[in-house]
């Protein structure tokens, strides 16, 4: 079902012209990092301040609040490209290993979220009034820190898996990319997927 | 010619395992979220946007050793990535391109952002225009050594 509706989406006329674009898909790529990189440092200085370790003579109230805002415009930028790289190649991602690790780390980051939302995330000031922070705030940022670092990784690693070729319906742009590398010779760096 | 030679013997060594370079790519991904994303926080902060009851200098000084750190894990990185296949990167537009934006922003960072966002009595145009030159920059650094794959 998962894989049906797999071909299914990445076959819609939206996604066709995304996957067949040469332009668009790479600026996708590079907003999604942007957004990474945006993302990135809010959830970085968020945890590092809930740990204790950076922005101590500010209140973690201070800096989890202020800085929700901006973090989820970094993280609605990522997930918008996110999207539409998985979507436009759903077919090979279904198969993907890392891609589905990548999926599960999210399903646990929500976990997370969720879990320690009413003790840490929704009331830092209760934090800011106790003598140390407490240590269910810190392990909150711990595993934070550990799961987004995990999925940025996975999210690379799904560029070094090579599709089953066999079980794709897409026509991809590396097929294309191969015969350039004959003709050029191997000039194109590792693990990226075309 | 010597560097040549060099290269490919650090090259061959980096090729001998297939896992050398994802790692070394990992780190390269996860540094520069870190840095970039903590220069961001001051250029936000610059615009006015973010941590309000903090003044820049205080931000600024919050997360400058973070994003040293972040750097410098980029710039160690970054160069095993590139000795693996020293031809190919010298070759590639974008990435010759990232060099030059990377080179610009980070004496930018450390230069005219670092004077403006440490001081508290900088105009707000002057800030303005500090924050979005610094964002700029780094995001040219970002498209350039996506586009790297795509050249």
């Amino acid at each position: 079902m998962l894989l049906s509706f797999a071909q299914w989406i990445q076959f819609t006329a939206f996604f066709t012209a995304l996957r067949g674009s040469a332009n668009i898909y790479p600026i996708v790529m590079s907003l999604h990092m942007v957004g990474i990189a945006l993302f990135g440092g809010m959830i970085l200085m968020t945890d590092l301040r809930l740990l204790g370790w950076a922005m101590r003579k500010r209140s973690i109230a201070d800096v989890v609040e202020q800085l929700r805002v901006p973090k989820r415009w970094g993280l609605l930028l990522t997930v918008t490209c996110g999207i539409l790289m998985a979507g436009s190649k759903a077919e090979e991602y279904y198969y993907n290993a890392f891609f589905r690790t990548k999926l599960i780390l999210f399903a646990l980051v929500i976990i997370q979220e969720l879990v320690f939302y009413r003790s840490v995330y929704a009331n830092p000031a209760a934090l800011d009034s106790s003598p140390g922070i407490p240590a269910n705030a810190k392990l909150a940022a711990a595993l934070s820190l550990l799961l987004w670092t995990s999925i940025a990784c996975c999210g690379r690693g799904i560029g070094y898996i090579e599709p089953p070729l066999d079980k794709i319906h897409a026509q991809l742009r590396f097929v294309n990319t191969a015969a350039l590398v004959d003709a050029r010779g191997p000039s194109l760096p590792k693990g990226w997927d075309y | 010619m010597f560097l040549l030679l060099l290269q490919n013997a650090i090259a061959d060594a980096l090729n001998s395992s297939e896992w050398v370079f994802p790692i070394a790519e990992c780190f390269h991904i996860a540094a520069f979220a870190w840095s970039i994303g903590l220069i961001a926080i001051v250029d936000l902060r610059l615009f006015g946007v973010g941590i309000g009851h903090s003044t820049p200098p205080q931000i600024l000084k919050a997360t400058a050793p973070w994003t040293l750190i972040g750097l410098a894990v980029v710039l160690l990185s970054g160069p095993i990535l590139f000795l693996s296949d020293p031809r190919m990167y010298l070759h590639n537009p974008s990435f010759v391109f990232k060099m030059y934006a990377l080179a610009l922003a980070i004496i930018f960072n450390y230069t005219i952002h670092r004077k403006v966002a440490s001081s508290d009595s900088s105009s707000q145009g002057v800030r303005v225009l500090v924050g979005a030159v610094s964002l700029a920059l780094w995001v040219s650094v970002v498209f350039g050594g996506l586009f790297i794959a795509f050249a």
